[in-house]
């Protein structure tokens, strides 16, 4: 029977400790040249992993991230705990009120940037399967796949160039937004029902049964749920010690929300999304309790999730340029194109729309967690993998200065 | 029928007040507090009830209305039948009502929160400004206190104007004008990336930004209501809840907020717009001012 022993607690203290330090060096080193922090995190997991200390030093690189054994199962629960998380924060900032809010240009923006580059992903797999990797794989889940991972945004690193570009306030800014938190929103729930669809055992499950449980669950915690939650949250932050007893409570929900979608076949992340909207929803949960939720997991859990990611795949050995260039420039075109258009037809003008579809392409964290989620479910290779993390970073990188491009001074408020 | 003099019309001064009346105990009550605002107001009165009209129904409106002390030359009474809602907003369409006066219950059960009340779907639709009476008093009394919500929106300017004009009319000599600051995703984009210094400044400018907006109004309201207190209050927190919260916190007797953009829906109810969190549970009189831009 396998054995957690002292030396693997001892072993595995050291990764993590390791993982959190360098990352963070790394992270605040990236922010000085304007790069994201989840860049910095991904930099060191290639350090870290077979792609440089394992083909360097692969006695050291197997001493510390063993590939199998004890330690091993204790660190990819850790990871998975992380993903949970990382998952429930995105649904804390999920406030469709927001985008009802905005109107007719959010609202089209939010519809054409999520299904433009949907159906333009699924329809590329559709006809050039073997060019997008598709090999041995169902071909309609796999497009579904692949169209989802062309339409998702990502909202906190959207947040942050736009704050960087002093556009947070301006109405591009608030569309932008609307529209990223919609996509998460619509991209989280079928990327779930993509993953309950393969299954644990990698079977495939009837399409009709695992629709009506994500929105039966889905519903259920919108309409009910949430007014529960919302409820009851005040008696929570009075009555228990603060801010430790809300603390407690939202991921105790989280953890039980996810165990409870893993259970009935949908995946565990729907639940902590869920969860995490119909939380983040609550007016009475306090804007401190909020934070501290966020520096938790975002300093914590999210640099050990980013790391684990170069630890488990060689970057430099998957790295394929052609499909690389194919996901980044479909990426860029369909996501760009959907939220312009939808933008445009919303009543902005002709540059504020490209510039709301360049705010939408930055995939960032999001694409990334997509993607090492599909390549832990098997529905991905390693290639496909890596195409899909360079293609959100360099998606990261250049919406700032396209944005700056086409708007500049002439953002309207 | 020909509504284009509502079209641009201004929320203030306030011609004809309606008020919708159903045979409840709060009626007495009702028509006193609608009977103070026009003397107050100087306007002509319109009663609607939507509903059968028997003789029992006007014998008891009649004792209401002598007991709420109103001029019966001042007042028209309009006996329609109908679904209550579209036909109360089209009275007031036909009438030009600058100002509708309805009774609403302090909070709603969930079942009726979706659902919607007469009330509460009357100030979702309404092309008139809506004042909602959470509890109808007969004695006079005096109304001292008015928040103003000072959200960046094209129509404040006319809902602070009419707040003022209000509160001229009625006396009260304090004035808040209340702006809400949220900032969906800024926690999250903060977390990982900004230094304590840098989040303070970052939420210290959005703050500053709100304060430069709202100070130029303030100052040339003074000028024009010396009499009146005008203050200004920067609030955290989601719109429609903080300035809900803020004015019970602050026992207002009047809170003044802007008519929705949008015609809302069930929608909005279950992902909460930001009059609906004020709709859920008035804390106080409320006045939705509908600027008719």
């Amino acid at each position: 029977m396998l054995k957690f022993t002292h030396t693997d607690l001892v072993l595995l203290l050291i990764a993590l400790g390791v993982i959190l330090i360098l990352s963070r060096f790394m992270a605040e080193l990236g922010k000085k040249f304007k790069m994201p922090i989840v860049m910095g995190e991904i930099f060191v997991g290639i350090l870290l992993g077979p792609s440089v200390l394992g083909s360097l030093w692969p006695d050291m690189y197997t001493a510390i991230f063993p590939r199998i054994g004890a330690e091993k199962i204790a660190f990819d629960g850790i990871v998975s705990l992380a993903v949970i998380m990382l998952l429930f924060v995105a649904g804390l900032e999920v406030q469709l009120n927001i985008v009802l809010k905005q109107g007719k240009a959010a609202i089209y923006t939010s519809v054409t940037s999520m299904i433009i580059p949907f159906v333009i992903g699924f329809t590329v797999v559709w006809l050039f399967p073997r060019v997008l990797q598709c090999e041995g794989q169902d071909k309609s889940i796999y497009a579904l796949f692949f169209g989802t991972a062309m339409a998702i945004s990502a909202l906190p690193v959207i947040t942050r160039i736009l704050m960087d570009l002093n556009m947070f306030k301006t109405k591009v800014g608030m569309v932008i937004i609307s529209a990223a938190i919609f996509d998460d929103l619509t991209g989280w729930l079928v990327f779930s029902l993509i993953l309950s669809l393969i299954g644990q055992e990698g079977e495939i499950h009837n399409i009709w049964n695992t629709i009506g449980m994500v929105l039966g669950f889905g519903l259920f915690m919108l309409l009910i749920g949430k007014r529960i939650i919302d409820r009851t949250l005040p008696w929570i932050q009075t009555k228990l010690s603060w801010p430790g007893g809300v603390l407690s409570i939202c991921l105790g929900f989280c953890f039980l929300g996810a165990a409870f979608t893993e259970k009935i076949g949908l995946h565990a992340i729907l639940g902590a999304f869920i969860m995490g909207i119909a939380f983040g929803d609550s007016v009475h949960l306090h804007e401190k309790a909020r934070e501290i939720i966020h520096q938790f997991v975002t300093n914590v859990f999210a640099p050990l999730f980013f790391v684990s990611l170069g630890l488990k795949v060689n970057f430099i050995e998957n790295f394929d340029l052609q499909l690389v260039l194919i996901v980044l420039v479909i990426a860029v075109f369909c996501k760009s194109f959907g939220a312009s258009l939808g933008a445009y037809l919303g009543g902005l003008t002709k540059r504020e729309s490209l510039a709301v579809g360049f705010g939408l392409n930055a995939r960032g964290a999001m694409e990334i967690i997509l993607g090492t989620l599909a390549l832990n479910a098997g529905l991905i290779n390693e290639k496909m993998f890596v195409a899909l993390v360079v293609m959100a970073l360099v998606t990261s990188m250049i919406s700032g200065p396209l944005m700056k491009y086409f708007v500049g001074d002439q953002i309207s408020k | 029928m020909d509504y284009s003099k509502l079209k641009k019309r201004p929320s203030f001064p306030i011609e004809t007040i309606a008020v919708a009346i159903a045979f409840s105990p709060r009626l007495d009550g009702l028509l006193s507090e609608a009977n103070r605002l026009r003397n107050y107001l100087g306007a002509a009165m319109i009663l609607i009830h939507v509903g059968e009209k028997t003789a029992e129904k006007e014998e008891a409106l009649e004792k209401s209305i002598n007991k709420a002390g109103i001029d019966q030359g001042h007042c028209r009474i309009i006996w329609m039948d109908g679904d209550p809602v579209e036909t109360i907003l089209n009275v007031c369409k036909l009438n030009i009502v600058d100002l509708l006066v309805l009774g609403a219950m302090q909070k709603e059960n969930l079942f009726k929160f979706y659902l919607g009340s007469v009330a509460r779907s009357i100030s979702r639709k309404a092309k008139t400004s809506v004042f909602l009476i959470t509890e109808p008093k007969i004695e006079s009394h005096k109304v001292k206190k008015i928040i103003v919500n000072g959200v960046d929106n094209p129509k404040t300017i006319h809902t602070i104007n009419t707040s003022l004009y209000i509160a001229k009319h009625l006396g009260a000599k304090d004035v808040t004008i209340v702006t809400e600051v949220h900032n969906p995703a800024l926690t999250m984009t903060m977390a990982d990336s900004s230094t304590a210094p840098e989040a303070s400044k970052i939420k210290k400018d959005i703050t500053e930004e709100q304060t430069s907006r709202v100070h130029p109004i303030i100052e040339e309201s003074h000028k024009q209501y010396p009499d009146i207190k005008i203050k200004e209050k920067i609030v955290q927190g989601r719109p429609g809840y903080a300035i809900s919260s803020y004015a019970k916190s602050k026992n207002a007797d009047l809170l003044v907020i802007n008519s929705p953009d949008i015609h809302l829906n069930l929608l909005d109810r279950i992902f909460t717009h930001d009059i609906e969190y004020v709709l859920q549970n008035l804390p106080c009189n409320v006045l939705i001012v509908h600027s008719r831009l």
